[in-house]
């Protein structure tokens, strides 16, 4: 048979059917030997070669200290292999300090602080700060951390002002 | 000098000791996560042999699951050695052989028939040798007594080609029956079906023409029909004279087998007179009439119509 009549039956056929089958699983990190829990159980440390899963919904949390752990959730089509690369976000140790005096600030809606100065472990990437007053929010600005760093608040102006 | 020094005695350590904040603080960004996925191919192989001649062309279809309504693939080939068909990765049922190839030689006389496997991922499966072979010709029907049209179940048949026996059976407690023999009898002219040998009557025999067709529907009726009236008795040996008179030297009309039916009307001390029934060729009954020698006939009992030498059902 030649290679096109090959290619032509190839695209003819209907996938679709339900498979069982064994599907080699191959899991990469960034940064290496992060730990790897599928559906519960721990099936090592990355790069994972060949781990051999079946077809379906699979859970999946990555561990490693220093990094922000990851969870997720994925339904295996069946194939020879599936790939999984995971790019996980480290958590920077910031030393926050203010000279401003009687503030509340507040991170991500959700952490609270007081402290002229404080240390923070946050994740990498852009941190929401709302600063207090007297339970009058008196400024908003974005954070970006993306290395270990001494952050100094400055009081600005709120930026809906 | 002095005063940082005392600030210092008088503030402690804890003055350089600077708080944690008790928790990391995330800001739910989403991960960077890449999945892709590598596909395999499935390679069948699929040997055939031509006991007969080959035809043009064979048609296969490929189904998953025994889904036979719609097909993976549908391939027209002309009759190779061994057929090759690919699928992608993931289309076949890996766990039970429902997987089935169609296959579909392009010529009357050929059988198509499906070719059932089971199913990996991904690789090559080699399916063992098929033979691409001629329709089976079918022959079926139901098997009733004569007299009174009562199903009977567990009449011997079988599907002749003298001497040989293509087929056998028995009729199933219905008295339906069926039989396949070798489609390369198609062309043959003497195929028999005959029935009831394992009975107390003259086996049916009748001729099967398979020239136009490649499945017979006949129903056989067996033992004395309706219009046999009167007491019913059996021939009890072979080639018994059936004579025109009682009297010595009067000439014989037909030689009766073994099983024949006589509807006796009339009696002397050593002969009997009745009716016999003669099947023509055209399929119509005749009846005839004439003397038959008391010895040779038996009283038919319809209780048990199996004969003796064989291990029969009784009739339904």
């Amino acid at each position: 048979m030649n290679p096109w009549n090959r290619f032509i039956i190839c695209i003819l056929a209907v996938s679709g059917s339900t498979l069982h089958a064994q599907i080699a699983l191959n899991v990469n990190a960034i940064p290496r030997q992060v730990e790897v829990i599928m559906d519960g159980i721990s099936i090592g440390e990355t790069p994972i070669r060949n781990q051999q899963i079946i077809p379906g919904p699979h859970n999946f949390e990555i561990i490693k200290d220093g990094y922000a752990p990851l969870t997720y959730s994925l339904i295996v089509n069946p194939a020879k292999a599936v790939n999984l690369d995971f790019y996980l976000n480290p958590i920077y140790k910031i030393k926050f300090t203010t000279e401003e005096e009687g503030l509340t600030f507040e991170l991500n809606k959700n952490h609270q602080w007081s402290d002229k100065k404080i240390r923070l472990e946050l994740e990498a990437g852009e941190h929401i700060l709302i600063v207090y007053k007297k339970d009058k929010v008196v400024d908003e600005q974005t954070i970006l951390v993306d290395e270990p760093k001494q952050f100094k608040y400055f009081f600005k102006k709120k930026l809906s002002d | 000098m002095a005063v940082i020094l005392l600030s210092i005695f008088a503030g402690g350590c804890s003055m350089f000791i600077i708080r944690s904040y008790p928790e990391v603080i995330y800001n739910d960004r989403q991960p960077l996560i890449s999945v892709t996925y590598d596909y395999g191919e499935i390679e069948v192989h699929l040997p055939l042999v031509y006991p007969r001649y080959r035809p043009e062309q064979i048609a296969f279809q490929v189904y998953s699951r025994g889904d036979t309504t719609f097909p993976l693939i549908s391939v027209m080939q002309g009759p190779l050695d061994e057929i090759v068909l690919f699928l992608p990765h993931g289309v076949l049922d890996v766990e039970d052989s429902t997987n089935l190839i169609k296959i579909m030689p392009q010529d009357y006389d050929f059988r198509n028939f499906y070719v059932p496997f089971k199913g990996i991922g991904a690789g090559r499966i080699d399916l063992p040798v098929n033979a691409i072979d001629f329709k089976p010709l079918i022959v079926q029907g139901v098997v009733t007594l004569a007299q009174n049209d009562s199903t009977l179940s567990g009449v011997a048949l079988s599907v002749q080609v003298f001497p040989a026996t293509l087929a056998r059976t028995k009729s199933d407690e219905n008295g339906i029956f069926e039989m396949g023999i070798p489609g390369e009898f198609m062309k043959s002219p003497n195929i028999e079906l005959i029935a009831g040998s394992n009975l107390i009557f003259k086996p049916f025999r009748q001729k099967l023409d398979y020239s136009n067709t490649k499945g017979i529907y006949q129903d056989v009726r067996i033992g004395p029909s309706k219009t046999l009236e009167g007491p019913i008795y059996l021939t009890n040996k072979k080639y018994v004279h059936f004579r025109e008179n009682p009297d010595v030297g009067s000439d014989t009309k037909f030689l009766l087998d073994k099983g024949e039916s006589v509807a006796v009307k009339r009696m002397t001390r050593g002969e009997y007179f009745g009716d016999i029934e003669v099947l023509l060729q055209d399929g119509k009954l005749v009846v005839f009439d004439g003397w038959v020698v008391k010895e040779d006939l038996t009283l038919m009992q319809l209780e048990n119509i199996f004969s003796k030498e064989s291990n029969h059902e009784p009739v339904e």
